[in-house]
């Protein structure tokens, strides 16, 4: 086929080019895994203790993941294009973690020196990073499936970004499991569960997202 | 730089046909699809020096994938600097499959910007698309032969087949990818 008929071809009929492509990929993959990691966490390890229903632990998480997840959708939107202006979404990832960093230092600073080794630790430092990487696992599925499905030209930075999304939607969805209150315990190992997802999904990037 | 005020003319004059096209003007659609072939012709033969025989393909299959994905296209960034990346992702993959990662490099950097003269001799791609189209599912290649070969609207394709007008536009949408994954793989 000569290239002239090619372009005759796409030309012909075309009708205008489809809007908000990234949103409307990443918003269903991102929700569908919210709704998957909260089923999987209820179902592996049950709901948070009664007691903690009316505390404010579980929605101070819930805010970091979606904030998280809100601001690496942003970056993931833009890697996810062939150029896109990334300074301003780099920018409100790094300022979610910069905040939350701030709420874990001051809460272990202002507590009596007796409670701050249980405060960074509580009960499951050993198995919370762990637990929100598999629990990712649904939504980094969905949202390398968006992003493969746009035009990515940085494969390992938009899998990494990706997985920073997957990341904070599957630590909002062990929110509705984990037993530990203290935000200074979320601020290290919530982040480092998600920083887990985001190398899981850098890894992945070069081989699931060429096109 | 000479390269720089050649690339600020070709954009300003792509940029507004290309947002008439964005916004469903098929005529400019063409002409700006024909201007970018013609500068996608003339970057990929100055990188593809050592194999010419690959520069239409590419033309062809970077075609293909600006189309597929002309919405990741932002309006406040230069037409050209989307285009050219989508160009660049093409050729890095091309060097990548035929595993000679370094000639790469050495093609990046003995760039003569004094050829930069820009081609518009049209050459034929080795790689036969008609067959390809042929490949299709039936559903996809029959949707893409009355919208886009033979011209009919997606209503009048609808009613010729029986199915409804979304069904011929998903059908038109996926063929297209389905065949830009063909070209793909049917790289020498």
């Amino acid at each position: 086929m000569k290239t002239g008929s090619l372009i005759d071809m796409l030309a012909r009929g075309a009708g205008p080019a489809p809007r908000a492509v990234a949103a409307r990929r990443l918003w269903p993959a991102a929700a569908l895994g919210l709704l998957a990691s909260a089923a999987m966490a209820l179902s592996l390890f049950g709901s948070i203790p009664a007691s903690m229903h009316a505390s404010t632990a579980p929605w101070l998480k819930l805010s970091y993941a979606v904030a998280l997840a809100l601001a690496a959708g942003w970056l993931t939107a833009g890697l996810a294009r062939p150029v896109a202006c990334l300074n301003l979404p780099r920018r409100a990832v790094l300022a979610v973690l910069v905040v939350m960093v701030l709420v874990g230092t001051w809460s272990v600073v202002a507590a009596s020196s007796a409670d701050r080794l249980a405060m960074v630790f509580g009960q499951t430092w050993r198995s919370c990073p762990w637990n929100i990487l598999a629990l990712s696992v649904p939504a980094l599925a969905g949202a390398l499936w968006a992003v493969r499905g746009l035009a990515p030209t940085r494969l390992r930075p938009a899998g990494f970004a990706a997985g920073l999304l997957a990341g904070a939607v599957g630590a909002g969805g062990y929110a509705v499991a984990c037993p530990e209150a203290s935000m200074t315990f979320v601020a290290v190992w919530y982040t480092l569960g998600i920083g887990l997802t985001g190398c899981l999904g850098a890894l992945l990037g070069p081989r699931v997202l060429a096109w | 730089m000479p390269g720089d005020a050649d690339l600020n003319d070709f954009e300003s004059g792509l940029k507004p046909l290309w947002l008439r096209a964005q916004s469903g003007d098929e005529a400019a659609y063409r002409a700006a699809l024909e201007r970018i072939g013609t500068r996608l012709r003339g970057y990929l033969r100055r990188r593809l020096q050592s194999i010419p025989d690959e520069v239409e393909d590419l033309v062809q299959e970077t075609l293909l994938a600006l189309h597929l994905q002309r919405g990741t296209y932002d309006p406040s960034l230069p037409v050209s600097a989307w285009a050219l990346a989508i160009a660049r992702h093409k050729l890095v993959d091309l060097w990548r499959r035929r595993g000679r990662r370094d000639n790469l490099h050495d093609a990046l950097q003995d760039v003569d910007e004094s050829a930069l003269a820009v081609s518009s001799e049209e050459g034929q791609a080795r790689r036969d698309l008609d067959r390809l189209l042929s490949e299709l599912p039936a559903a996809q290649r029959q949707a893409i032969l009355l919208t886009k070969i033979e011209g009919l609207s997606v209503a009048e394709a609808a009613r010729r087949t029986g199915s409804s007008e979304s069904a011929i536009k998903v059908q038109v949408h996926r063929g297209l990818k389905r065949l830009a994954l063909q070209v793909r793989a049917s790289r020498p």
